[in-house]
């Protein structure tokens, strides 16, 4: 049950009310309409992101198999002394894009695949395990930053509908029934004084007649 | 402008990443440290992507989660499985939908 708001029982009360509620409910109207487009494109990224996912996944398992191999093969330290020497400068192109006024990230890929060369390593103590597991997991890194881009998205979407959901019940659930409850104790009230007030012209009448 | 990319997590992981050209790593030792490297890429202008173990994640519990929530847009932060595999059972995802859109749970086989 709502709590109504302490109002005084005025005719003029009445229609500042009887005005809110038209606002309340055309924002109500508004929030369940951004709620709704929210919740669409909400789910367009989550499709999006089990795809991604599962993709760079599998590409991320397929660089660990190659890099195990590699471990095997080179030696343990060999291979950690080579990723120490790689070139390690890889850049990624973030910026941020709206979707319905939500800032969500954009993240531009460039090509990240290198060639042996051009990893840094020395080449005559390295073998070529060590090129295939780099090239698996720079494939997979790829992958894993479109991922981010999409998980990053849908939680800045996610965030956003928490709020706007909020937002909604709480015009629905509380201010709306408040207001209204008001409007229904000005009404009620309204009625009952004008009903005292009929009583009592009535009685006064009868008083004069009887006193003629 | 470029954004460089960071790693937490296992020896194989970080080895892997930094041969695929991530700039900056650190490799799981203790709790604290790790928060605190973190942290410190968290709060870094030039870090974009922070990619982390689920492994790794998991072992920093809420703290982890109470930096999730409290970063800004970006770097953003990935969690990736390790070498075997690991997700945890729960998916993240899932649980969000199912706070923010009611009880509904998604089941999707098919592709559209």
């Amino acid at each position: 049950m709502a709590v109504p708001l302490a109002v005084p029982p005025t005719r003029m009360e009445l229609l500042k009310l009887r005005q809110r509620v038209g606002l309340a409910q055309r924002g109500n109207d508004l929030l369940r309409e951004k709620m709704d487009a929210l919740v669409i494109e909400f789910f367009e990224v989550v499709r999006r992101i089990q795809e991604a996912r599962a993709k760079a996944l599998e590409q991320l398992s397929v660089a660990h198999r190659a890099l195990s191999m590699c471990f095997a093969i080179m030696g343990t330290l060999e291979t950690k002394q080579a990723s120490r020497e790689a070139k390690r400068e890889l850049q990624v192109e973030i910026s941020t894009r709206h979707i319905m006024g939500i800032a969500v990230p954009a993240v531009e890929v460039e090509e990240i695949e290198r060639n042996a060369l051009m990893r840094g390593y020395g080449l005559h103590m390295t073998s070529s395990v060590l090129d295939e597991a780099s090239r698996e997991f720079e494939r997979a890194l790829k992958l894993l930053i479109g991922l981010a881009e999409l998980e990053g998205s849908a939680f800045a979407i996610a965030r956003e509908l928490e709020k706007t959901k909020r937002r909604v019940n709480a015009l629905e659930y509380i201010l709306i029934p408040r207001l209204k409850e008001a409007i229904k104790f000005i009404v009620m009230k309204l009625d009952e004084m004008e009903r005292e007030n009929f009583i009592r012209l009535k009685r006064i009448k009868a008083m004069l007649e009887e006193r003629e | 402008m470029g954004f460089k990319i960071a790693v937490v997590g296992d020896q194989e992981t970080v080895t892997g990443f930094a041969l695929a050209g991530a700039t900056y790593a650190h490799i799981y030792t203790t709790k604290e440290e790790t928060l605190g490297k973190l942290g410190e890429f968290l709060a870094s202008d030039e870090i974009g992507l922070v990619l982390i173990t689920h492994r790794v994640a998991e072992e920093l519990g809420y703290d982890f989660l109470w930096m999730m929530q409290a970063k800004r847009l970006l770097p953003l932060v990935l969690r990736i499985p390790d070498k075997t595999g690991y997700v945890p059972k729960v998916d993240e995802l899932r649980e969000i939908i199912k706070r923010t859109v009611g009880v509904e749970i998604m089941i999707r086989k098919e592709g559209g």
